[in-house]
């Protein structure tokens, strides 16, 4: 599988990593991840009192000698995730470090990687992937499946995304809510240009549906520094009206607005126990999947 | 007072437009923007809503800012001119610049620790002025010793000229605006400033005289005149000045002494006692005697010092300590045998001869003979040309050799006063010839118009007080013809009652009317009379006595050239003599003539004149009033262009501040 957005090395490196959920995952099949119920794994999960009915071969004979009193002995349930890449394919996603017209990597190049890596790697340790990608709404949707040509399929799609349109994340983001099932991980990856009021409804009805929610925000560095020296039309990637302005006299103000969004969406995510990973551009993607994956590690 | 600065460099100007290069610039970089599709527009139009206030404001300020610089840099290149009161302000300077200049004694005043005088401190700056802003302009002077307008080359050379020196003369400002009248007048000066540089004293400035309606309204007919009065006002506190008067020699016994009367003045706003030590310098012979003051004045009449009994003739002077006035320090004083005062009338008319014989003849003072003889016309050989002091003509205008024993009797320095014939001749004398017999209604008598109570026969008294010259009343006057003659008083109408006619020594006057009851109320008025004719005996006897005391710039001093200093405290140029303190000695040593000239006393006790008289007497004409000191060494003018250039470096240090990347940006990007 020979894609231009992956990178080999980064495959293997994190190939050594689990890709891990951070609450147990409803799957399908068996597989590393828990699962809520009880299961047939290796790994002890409680004793619990005998009731009538239970089936008796897990009774804890040895128990029931020291005791004298019956318990069935459970253990966890390994299986399975579905992970949702929800990739935002809105017009801002264009934007790279050379400008939209001509960027050198934009972000949904950069949006491309992670999805794909992460794909690549749930693929691999038999986790079913899905692919959502959101413009002012959804222009593609292939629900979590786990074979192998159901990921070509991913990668087909992924390389095929265009940045267009004004973005409709939010509203994406409620119907992803609804459409994935229970107990999925719901990977974002988007420059969130929202306002943090929207996306904290959206992220409380992802939580509320109990799917492990993480979000890969990307931001370009000039769109964090505004450092331009001569007035400039701004033109909107995604609605296409336009602003002439002059960096020296907004720059402050613009920084200070960007600072207030940053935190206001610190709040946003802190609240709905989202796995929050801002993501500069300048940044190895390898570094920044390295990091997440490590950071869920059990 | 406009404050609108002056500009040495004022085509600068023409580059006042480039201030608008920073609003240009920044229109340009506005108009040349490049366009970026960009995604974080909500970051922007946040910022955008919130860019108002304190950013906008700061922005403007480094476009006001670098306005400012560059309107400082424009300015200081024009080389501005703190001067707000200048003439030479809007459109330049003016075609004509007229300097009337008081050279009074009263404006030798000085400062002490500078030893600059208002007179210098006036000229100094006014030489500054016009050396600075007014090179273009025509400068004429008109000062108060020679009341004539003379044209000067460069204002460099003012403070050089004699006609700028002090002098212990006194001033006729209203005479010498006249002068300037005439000159703008008779040259068509266009755009005109008058500087006007006085002491403001009050006998100077003569409020209380006729002239200045006249003047006031020739100058309002002038377009483009505008006057500035740089004046000195400031009475110097301290100042004390000393007078001498009836200075005569006393025979007694085989002894003799020098009689005279002593008088003191300062100014002080206290009466405590001071002492004031006195030189006196008879012959060269020093004395010293120290007085105590205890008020503003001080008079010791009949102060006597002993001499020589076989001294008949001499000189001397009285002297103060150095103090702030030099001018009013020192007194001269000449003495000798006291000369006959002989008044010869010529008139057929003996009603008239009789009243000019007794006003002439009759002794203003005790110590010294008073002679006055009738002649007719037919017995005019007969005069007694070197014995007599003062010749009344009534009669008609000689012929051509009488009338040039006339013309060498005034010459002489005597006084000549002609009166007006029954029927009078085509002749003419001194430029002027007598016309026809008016006569008015006897219930409506022509009252004086005005008259020059300044100077000549019908000043004030040496108290200051005027002569009832306004009461005199004529019923019949005889026309005046001719131009080259100065009116002294004048009727109703402008006729001419008093009239001096110019001549280089003596005084040679025409009076309009007799002094009968049919033609004049002058010989129930007598006093006007009487004291006209005995200053016109006592100014023609000088010239026949041997010793003779005159006020500085007196038209009876006549031609100084021939004279020597009689001490070692005279020292003038040559043209300067007659306007300066001094003694003056000519002839042999049996035939020797002595002349003592002194400031006018007005000098010494004239007040200051309001503002509210100054608006009275100046009118609606446009004139500003620069009230300087002679301790002020600030220039009517300054060049500030140092302060345009400070102005640009704060406006560019400003900016450079409000340009600075904050802090905290900085630090991010060295970070990063």
């Amino acid at each position: 599988m020979q894609r231009d957005f992956l990178d080999p090395k980064v495959l293997s490196r994190l190939a050594a990593l689990p890709l891990d959920a951070r609450i147990p995952m409803l799957g399908s099949v068996s597989g590393r991840h828990r699962s809520p119920i009880r299961g047939s794994s290796l790994e002890f999960a409680e004793y619990r009192k005998y009731s009538p009915g239970d089936d008796t071969r897990r009774l804890d004979w040895r128990a029931w000698g020291r005791s004298d009193k019956f318990f069935i002995k459970e253990f966890e349930a390994d299986t399975n995730l579905r992970m949702a890449l929800i990739v935002d394919t809105s017009g801002s996603m264009g934007y790279g470090p050379g400008g939209a017209q001509n960027p050198e990597v934009s972000k949904l190049d950069y949006a491309r990687s992670l999805a794909g890596t992460l794909a690549y790697l749930a693929s691999r340790q038999g986790d079913a992937v899905g692919l959502y990608c959101a413009g002012e709404k959804f222009t593609k949707e292939i629900p979590p499946k786990r074979s192998a040509a159901h990921l070509k399929f991913v990668m087909d799609e992924l390389s095929n995304a265009k940045a267009a349109g004004e973005t409709g994340l939010a509203k994406s983001l409620h119907e992803a809510a609804e459409k994935v099932s229970q107990r999925a991980l719901v990977i974002i990856i988007s420059d969130l240009f929202l306002q943090p009021e929207d996306l904290k409804s959206c992220f409380q009805h992802l939580r509320y549906r109990k799917h492990d929610v993480a979000v890969f925000h990307l931001l370009e560095q000039s769109e964090i520094d505004f450092d331009f020296d001569r007035p400039i039309r701004f033109v909107d990637l995604e609605g296409g009206t336009s602003l002439l302005a002059d960096p020296s006299l907004v720059a402050k103000q613009y920084r200070k607005a960007v600072e207030m969004y940053t935190e206001e969406l610190r709040v946003v995510v802190r609240d709905a126990a989202v796995d929050y990973h801002r993501v500069s551009m300048e940044e190895n993607y390898g570094e920044v999947l390295a990091r997440f994956m490590l950071g869920r590690a059990r | 007072m406009s404050w609108i600065p002056t500009f040495l460099q004022s085509s600068m100007l023409f580059a006042l437009p480039l201030i608008a290069l920073p609003i240009l610039i920044h229109l340009i970089n506005q108009h040349r923007h490049r366009t970026m599709h960009w995604g974080a527009m909500m970051f922007l139009l946040q910022a955008k809503r919130m860019t108002k206030g304190m950013a906008k404001l700061k922005h403007f300020l480094i476009l006001l800012m670098r306005m400012l610089a560059i309107a400082g840099l424009i300015f200081a290149i024009a080389r501005p001119l703190a001067s707000g009161w200048l003439a030479l302000t809007a459109g330049g300077a003016p075609d004509t610049t007229v300097i009337i200049l008081d050279r009074s004694a009263s404006m030798e005043s000085q400062d002490l620790q500078t030893g600059e005088s208002k007179r210098s401190t006036a000229v100094r700056k006014l030489t500054e002025l016009l050396t600075s802003v007014g090179r273009t302009t025509k400068l004429v002077l008109v000062e108060n010793t020679r009341n004539k307008a003379e044209e000067i080359l460069s204002p460099d050379v003012l403070p050089d000229l004699p006609q700028t020196e002090g002098s212990a003369t006194s001033s006729d400002l209203p005479s010498m605006m006249q002068t300037a009248l005439d000159y703008i007048n008779a040259n068509e000066t266009g755009r005109t400033d008058v500087w006007v540089c006085s002491d403001l004293r009050e006998n100077d400035w003569d409020a209380s005289g006729g002239r200045w309606e006249g003047l006031r309204s020739g100058f309002s007919e002038k377009d483009g005149v505008r006057f500035y009065l740089l004046t000195y006002p400031e009475v110097a506190t301290g100042n004390v000045s000393v007078t001498v008067a009836n200075v005569h020699r006393r025979q007694i016994g085989n002894e003799a002494e020098l009689v005279m009367d002593l008088k003191l003045r300062r100014e002080s706003k206290s009466n405590d006692p001071v002492n004031i030590p006195l030189q006196f310098v008879i012959n060269g012979a020093r004395s010293e005697l120290t007085v105590e003051m205890t008020d503003k004045e001080y008079e010791r009449l009949g102060h006597t010092i002993p001499i020589d009994a076989q001294v008949r003739t001499g000189h001397g002077r009285v002297e103060l300590s150095n103090d702030t006035n030099p001018q009013d320090n020192v007194y001269h004083f000449v003495f000798a045998e006291p000369p006959v005062h002989k008044t010869v009338v010529v008139s057929d008319d003996k009603d008239a001869s009789r009243l000019l014989q007794l006003a002439a003849g009759t002794p203003a003072v005790s110590t010294i003979d008073f002679k006055a003889d009738v002649l007719p016309t037919s017995r005019i050989d007969e005069i007694p040309w070197n014995e007599t002091a003062m010749l009344l003509w009534h009669a008609p205008i000689p012929d051509e050799l009488t009338a040039t024993q006339l013309q060498n009797f005034v010459q002489d320095g005597r006084t000549v006063i002609f009166f007006p014939p029954a029927t009078a001749n085509s002749n003419s004398i001194f430029g002027a010839s007598w016309g026809t017999w008016e006569q008015s209604d006897s219930k409506n008598p022509i009252t004086i118009a005005s008259w020059n109570n300044q100077s000549d026969l019908l000043s004030n008294t040496q108290s200051g007080g005027a002569l009832p010259v306004g009461e005199l009343q004529t019923f019949k006057y005889c026309s005046l013809e001719g131009e080259d003659f100065s009116r002294l008083a004048q009727l109703d109408g402008g006729v001419p009652l008093l009239a001096r006619a110019t001549t280089n020594s003596g005084g040679a006057y025409f009076f309009s009317t007799l002094p009968q009851a049919s033609h004049s109320t002058l010989s129930s008025n007598a006093i006007v009379f009487y004291i006209m004719l005995q200053r016109g005996l006592a100014a023609g006897a000088g010239s026949l006595g041997k010793a003779r005391q005159l006020e500085a710039g007196s038209a009876a001093i006549g031609d100084l050239s021939n004279w020597q200093p009689a001490d070692e405290a005279t020292d003038v140029i040559l043209s300067n003599r007659p306007y300066q303190q001094g003694t003056w000695r000519t002839g042999a040593a049996d035939e020797e003539r002595l002349l003592a000239l002194n400031r006018p006393i007005d000098e010494d006790t004239a007040g200051v004149i309001s503002d509210e008289k100054l608006k009275q007497l100046l009118g609606a004409l446009d004139y500003t009033k620069i009230s300087d000191d002679v301790s002020d060494s600030s220039s009517l003018v300054n060049e500030i262009w140092r302060m345009f250039l400070i102005i640009m470096i704060m406006a560019l240090i400003i900016e450079a501040v409000l340009c600075l990347p904050e802090r905290r940006l900085v630090a991010e990007k060295e970070a990063a």
